[in-house]
């Protein structure tokens, strides 16, 4: 599988199950921005166990704690759209956003 | 902070509803002194059915929603089921001689809840995903 | 009258079950589930007290309706205790699947007990 690859940037965001945007999910909103911005494409995935910037833990294990799972959306595209999309982002007073130098197998 | 007042909210009010849907089950079950507790029984069993079922649907069919799990599984479950009464029974069975039902309750309660969590779980994943 | 004193027990019941759960959860590590526990273990010897209580007729039925049906049985649950105990289960941790049934049956038996010889 020797394939040749071109340079991408990945960008990962971290949310909370239960973050919100204009009442409904912020994940949602980020897929419906990066759709209409025609990226490559984005995939939320969900987590079952975490801790953010307040220190709590989260996980689907126990009920009480299982509020507010961790989110991951992630997408990759050419470095130029995924910094033109970042602006679109600023809006939504996300947490955790991670930008990564990828290659892109083709 | 007001995060936290509503979600304290929605668990005090399932947790009354919870707690008449088993007070109606046990007034209509009523136990006897050395009978088994068949109300309380049927209570915990089917609870921990519907939180099986919840937790994968929650997970599944409704993500995001951040007031479901505390007013459904904390509240109104967590309300509907009961530990203490499951203890005390057996404790009152043991006491007015009836060991074995005590036994039985103790055991059967058990052998039945636990694997109906299980089922509640793995049947609504399995229905989610058809 | 009955359905109000279990309904305002439950009111207070079932929200303290989760502010007591998330206390003790935040002093350990979220693995094993010590907050179900500790509150079905407190609210069982709250229940045998006031059982064993009625039995010698010292406690009246409408106490018995608003701190035990109310506050004991929305204190205490079955539901969360075999949620956890199946997630246990799943994540492959028979051992602590085990330990939290044999503990929190034992340790709630032996604390009902206790409050129910208190009072009886």
């Amino acid at each position: 599988m020797a394939g040749t690859s071109v340079n991408g940037l990945r960008l990962t965001i971290l949310v909370g199950e239960g973050d919100r945007w204009r009442h409904r999910p912020v994940y949602t909103e980020i897929v419906h921005r990066a759709h209409a911005a025609g990226l490559a494409g984005v995939s939320v995935l969900r987590g079952v166990e975490g801790f953010g910037a307040r220190s709590r833990i989260h996980t689907d294990r126990l009920l009480s704690l299982a509020e507010d799972l961790p989110m991951m959306v992630v997408m990759v595209d050419a470095e130029e759209r995924i910094r033109g999309f970042l602006p679109q982002l600023a809006e939504l007073s996300l947490g955790l956003i991670t930008l990564d130098p990828v290659e892109v197998v083709r | 902070m007001r995060r936290q007042w509503d979600v304290l909210a929605v668990i005090s009010a399932g947790g009354v509803l919870g707690a008449l849907a088993r007070h109606a089950v046990s007034r209509a079950l009523p136990a006897s002194p050395t009978g088994f507790p068949w109300g309380i029984f049927l209570v915990n069993v089917t609870g921990c059915l519907l939180i099986g079922a919840l937790m994968a649907l929650v997970t599944h069919v409704w993500p995001g929603r951040r007031l479901l799990r505390p007013f459904l599984g904390t509240g109104v479950l967590g309300g509907y089921t009961t530990f203490s009464a499951y203890t005390v029974d057996i404790v009152r069975l043991a006491d007015a001689g009836a060991v074995a039902v005590a036994v039985a309750y103790l055991a059967g309660t058990l052998l039945v809840a636990l694997p109906a969590v299980y089922g509640g779980m793995v049947v609504t994943r399995w229905l989610v995903r058809r | 009258m009955t359905v109000l004193l279990v309904a305002l027990g439950a009111a207070v019941g079932a929200p303290l079950r989760y502010l007591v759960d998330r206390a003790v959860q935040a002093r350990h590590d979220a693995v094993f589930p010590w907050g179900t526990l500790t509150v079905n273990v407190a609210g069982s010897f709250v229940l045998g007290l006031l059982t064993g209580g009625a039995l010698a007729g010292a406690v009246p039925g409408s106490v018995t309706a608003l701190l035990g049906t109310g506050f004991c049985g929305a204190l205490t649950t079955y539901s969360t205790f075999g949620y956890e105990t199946v997630k246990l289960v799943e994540a492959g941790a028979l051992g602590q699947a085990f330990a939290n049934v044999a503990i929190s049956v034992t340790v709630g038996l032996a604390a009902a007990a206790t409050g129910y010889a208190l009072t009886v």
